[in-house]
């Protein structure tokens, strides 16, 4: 433009001094914040990124807390655990040497003494509770006790004895998330620890021409099996086999009724699930009672827990009857002893795992943290740079335009 | 033979122009500073010499000239670029208003900080991990319905905060169409006057500077056209429809629209049809209020009821401390009483239309079975309804993919056991509610006997909301259908006052095989923590991280996009008024030269004038006795 109105000095300078205004105030304020993203519009791309990185980091920090919560817990757990497999030990002691034979009955009682104070304790431990007050060993029964005892007289002896012991938990093994759906299980039912036989379960009713009626669902160990309509018993056997239950489902070849046996020393739980009583209709529970003690007549259950097999060597030592001491009572320690030392070496395991998580998320978080810095961070020295490059053109523009705004043509006439 | 005084009668006419002159500069010097104001002249004329041809002609060589005379004062503008100020102005009273509002919609979401409704969320979701590490414990109960209540509390704040922003551009809507019709007004009055002056020959200069002050402000309010060809009548149209027809002024009005939630609609005062506007300011401001204001809250109301109904559907079958089960952990208020979802519409009396938001079927679904079986659903879109097919080889995901990506306003998914649920979106139609289920159609079999869902195939079988009791064409019955709510959910949402009471009834387990949960059993806690995983189909968005980031992206590219259209309309505008300036404006030492100027004429005729008298002087004075 080759003409310029008294008014263009003053409107261009307005406009840019407004301008210059408007970028210190915002780099200002983007300065106190430390933020590169004073407003969403000032990147909202890496604005949308940042929160997923803000939200992803809380998640991680939770479950970082989580693991680390399991860990001690598992911790107490696993003290526990390895006072009982102490405990264990020195029965097994006691039983080796009530075995030789050479001691006398009296003897043999002092022995039988002992390994009944050992029972005790056991029970003690197996009802153990974690810092909070809460069950151990009970599945998600964790306010109440996990095993129950009964009491009775033993002929020849003074004191009631405990003479059984039963499990009154659960069966749940309660997850707790590590990782975006990923859990981690983080109770342990007393009826696994505690057990030592695998039981076997001997239905009555000859089964070969039962046929299911409706679809319907059983519930093995807590694994729930769907079942058609129409399913015979090898079917229903082939399904249970295939669940993924510890359980393995065969024929009686006498009786032609459905045998159930457990692969890992546990207690075996059967239900009937929805719409269905396919169990009960196999000989196997009846329709009234909760598990473990809803089995049929005339059902015949083998395999004992820990418990059971420190009740038979106590009342083998009582009785004086050395072939059993040796025998049958050794073995069934021998394999407490084993089954709790596998449990032992699972929580070893679990324990490792959680190191391992714990370590991991002690990388992925910073790591996380310098990504949102990344993108939203500010940078200190460009900024401060830049702030003073705007203060020096602010005032340059304001210098230079008090020069050329003031003199008019009025100033010079006479 | 011209007269004795011709001489006098020039000077007088030199004097007189040029103090016009000089009146002029002193005019333009005064109104320099003034917005609008266009420079004047006075364009000087040679007075008519003597002698014309004629019969009165004198015999002397001629022709003598008379002198000056102001032949007409006129601004200095140049109308096609005066014109094109117009044309542009409404871009930027478009953009400005617009950069304005999404500036506080931004704002409001306070993020990428730890103090918006995302973290509140992370903080409520957190709780639920500490409940199913302790699900003995009161003390994870009470965090959970702390955690639960500053949540509800922030998404009512985040909801009120959109609102206030609604009811100020709705405000500023009405203000403006009141500056619009004064405008008019004003502008109608002029064309008045300046018709009067014009037919009297001379030129309202000042009055046109004013009219042309006037449709400027204007033009950046509502997009116009200005049509001056025929000079008796200086029309405004916009859209094609007259807003001034020289004095006749077509004035706007505002009415509340009860179908837009009692905000104002635009209209014609004379013909009571809708107006309809493409720039300025008039235009952004409905377009924020209807389009992205309401955009947001739909976004938040969508997030609110669906996180309400996910949550609600996973603590429900859940069991409390003490052992109490069923409860709902978050409530709407107020509700719809009606069970049935009944709803009085048009306020005659009778029940016309149910709103329901969610159906369920009654059967257990498999994701990866193939369903068997071909159809055509119909489902309700945006204007009229949209079809879906399925065929035999289409696995039940697959069905419900499509659904999701159809574009029809219905939301599917498989809920916690496995049965369809379908659940009514925000709508695009203002006219039709948010949240409902509108039609529901299936050819086949699918809905029917397959999902269990509705009774019948075809269109006989078809829920449709327009009639009471359309809930007889569910399969299921109260337990499978959810009614919808009245009114935002975000701003009326609450923890269910039976929990707050009782701390103890918050579900953290579900029990197994239909027992109720023993005190340590954690599933539901875990459930309803895993929300926040999972992908839930939030209307149409998957999971609610990718909820919060996508509202996060889109205001702020709204922004952005806003901010720098901004920018260029005011440099575009920047640069056209200087364009005007330098031909209309007013340069103080330029006025100051032609002072001297007609200082100096005014100088030279004054001393003619006098030479003149004293020649007189001589003549009738000296001559003679």
């Amino acid at each position: 433009m080759k003409r310029i109105s008294s008014n263009m000095g003053n409107t261009d300078m307005q406009y840019h001094l407004r301008l210059r205004e408007w970028q210190m105030n915002s780099q200002q304020n983007k300065m106190a914040e430390q933020t590169r993203i004073g407003e969403l519009r000032d990147d909202p791309v890496a604005a949308a990124h940042s929160t997923r990185y803000l939200s992803r980091m809380e998640r991680l920090t939770r479950y970082s807390r989580n693991a680390e919560t399991l860990q001690s817990d598992n911790r107490i757990a696993e003290g526990y655990m390895r006072s009982a497999g102490d405990i264990l030990q020195r029965v097994r002691e006691l039983a080796i040497q009530g075995a030789t034979g050479t001691y006398t009955k009296e003897e043999n009682r002092y022995m039988a003494e002992e390994v009944n104070q050992l029972l005790n304790e056991m029970v003690v431990i197996a009802n153990g509770q974690n810092g909070d007050g809460r069950t151990i060993f009970g599945g998600d029964r964790t306010l109440s006790q996990a095993f129950r005892v009964q009491e009775g007289h033993y002929p020849g002896v003074e004191n009631k004895l405990i003479t059984g012991v039963k499990y009154v938990g659960t069966i749940e093994n309660g997850k707790i998330e590590i990782n975006e759906g990923n859990y981690i299980e983080s109770r342990f039912p007393g009826n696994q620890v505690f057990w030592a036989e695998n039981q076997q379960v001997f239905a009555d009713r000859e089964a070969l021409n039962y046929q299911v009626d409706q679809d319907s669902t059983i519930r093995i160990d807590g694994v729930e099996i769907n079942l058609k309509q129409g399913d015979n018993i090898h079917t229903i056997m082939a399904k249970i086999n295939s669940s993924g239950a510890a359980v393995e489902a065969s024929l009686d070849p006498v009786k032609n009724s459905l045998m159930l046996k457990t692969t890992v020393p546990h207690q075996l739980w059967l239900e009937n699930g929805a719409n269905g009583q396919v169990l009960t209709d196999l000989g196997l529970i009846d329709n009234y009672n909760r598990p473990p003690a809803n089995y049929a007549d005339g059902v015949a259950v083998a395999g004992g827990s820990m418990f059971d097999m420190m009740i038979q060597l106590r009342d083998n030592l009582y009785d004086g009857d050395k072939i059993d001491i040796g025998g049958a009572a050794l073995k069934g320690l021998d394999l407490a002893l084993n089954n709790l030392l596998s449990e032992l070496g699972k929580l070893g395991a679990q324990d490792e795992r959680l190191s391992l998580i714990q370590g991991r998320l002690a990388n992925e978080i910073p790591e996380i943290q310098q990504k949102n810095l990344n993108i939203t961070g500010l940078d200190m020295a460009k900024a401060i740079t830049d702030l003073k490059m705007l203060e020096f053109n602010h005032k340059a523009a304001l210098q230079t335009s008090a020069r050329i705004l003031q003199p008019t043509l009025l100033d010079f006439l006479r | 033979m011209h007269s004795t005084f011709t001489s006098v009668e020039i000077a007088k006419r030199s004097i007189i122009a040029h103090t016009q002159g000089l009146a002029t500069i002193g005019h333009n010097v005064s109104n320099a500073s003034v917005e609008g104001y266009s420079r004047q002249r006075v364009q000087m004329k040679a007075f008519d010499p003597i002698f014309m041809p004629g019969l009165n002609r004198a015999e002397t060589p001629g022709q003598l000239g008379q002198g000056v005379s102001v032949e007409r004062i006129e601004r200095i503008r140049d109308d096609i670029l005066e014109s094109r100020i117009v044309g542009r102005a409404n871009g930027q009273g478009f953009w400005e208003a617009r950069e304005k509002y999404i500036g506080m919609l931004e704002d409001v979401y306070n993020e990428p900080t730890e103090y918006s409704v995302r973290s509140l969320m992370d903080g409520f979701w957190d709780s639920w991990q500490e409940l199913s590490f302790h699900p003995e414990e009161m003390a994870a109960r009470q965090q959970v319905l702390q955690r639960g209540e500053a949540l509800i509390d922030g998404i009512k704040n985040r909801y009120m905060a959109l609102r206030e922003v609604r009811e100020m551009s709705d405000q500023e809507i009405r203000v403006t169409v009141d500056r619009i019709n004064s405008i008019l007004r004003e502008v109608g009055s002029l064309n008045e006057q300046i018709l009067k002056v014009k037919a009297m020959g001379d030129n309202p200069n000042d009055m046109l500077d004013s009219r042309d002050r006037l449709v400027k402000e204007l033009s950046g309010i509502v997009d116009i056209a200005v049509d001056q060809r025929d000079p008796d009548e200086f029309i405004i149209t916009t859209g094609g429809l007259h807003l001034l027809q020289g004095r006749v002024v077509h004035p706007l009005k505002t009415e509340s629209d009860p179908l837009n939630e009692g905000y104002s609609r635009v209209t014609w005062a004379d013909s009571g049809n809708e107006a309809y506007f493409r720039g300025g300011k008039l235009a952004a401001l409905i377009d924020l209020r209807d389009e992205d204001i309401r955009g947001e809250i739909q976004k938040l109301d969508t997030m609110t009821i669906h996180f309400v109904d996910l949550v609600n559907e996973n603590h429900n079958p859940g069991y409390g401390l003490n052992g109490r089960t069923g409860l709902d952990f978050f409530r709407e208020y107020p509700f719809i009483n009606n069970l049935a979802g009944n709803y009085d519409s048009n306020g005659d009396g009778a029940f016309d239309s149910s709103y329901i938001f969610r159906i369920n079927g009654t059967n257990t679904l498999t994701p990866q079975d193939q369903v068997g079986i071909s159809g055509v659903l119909s489902l309700s879109g945006r204007n009229g309804n949209i079809n879906v097919p399925y065929f035999p080889t289409d696995t039940v995901d697959e069905v419900i993919k499509r659904i999701n990506l159809s574009g029809s306003e219905v939301v599917a998914r498989l809920d916690r056991e496995g049965r369809l649920s379908l659940k009514g979106a925000a709508s695009e139609n203002r006219e039709n509610p948010d949240f409902v289920l509108r039609h529901i159609e299936d050819s086949g079999q699918f809905l029917v006997g397959y999902a269990g869902m509705l009774q019948n195939s075809g269109a006989a079988g078809a829920y449709d909301w327009g009639q009471a009791d359309a809930v007889a064409a569910l399969r299921g019955g109260e337990l499978n259908y959810a009614v919808a709510p009245l009114t935002h959910p975000s701003g009326w949402i609450e923890v269910n006052p039976a929990l707050k009471n009782d701390p103890a009834s918050v579900a953290a387990g579900y029990g197994t095989n239909g027992r109720p949960a023993e005190s340590g059993d954690a599933s539901a806690a875990n459930a309803i923590a895993a929300l926040r995983n999972s992908n839930v189909m939030l209307g149409k968005v998957p999971s609610f991280d990718e909820y919060f980031a996508e509202v996060v992206a889109d205001i702020g590219l709204k922004g952005e996009t806003a901010a720098r259209a901004l920018d260029t309309e005011n440099l575009i505008m920047k640069e056209l008024e200087g364009m005007r300036d330098a031909i209309s404006g007013v340069n103080i030492d330029e006025e100051l030269a032609q002072m001297i100027k007609f200082q100096h004429g005014y100088n030279a005729a004054a001393r003619f004038l006098s030479t003149v008298n004293s020649l007189f002087d001589t003549l009738i004075n000296r001559l003679g006795v």
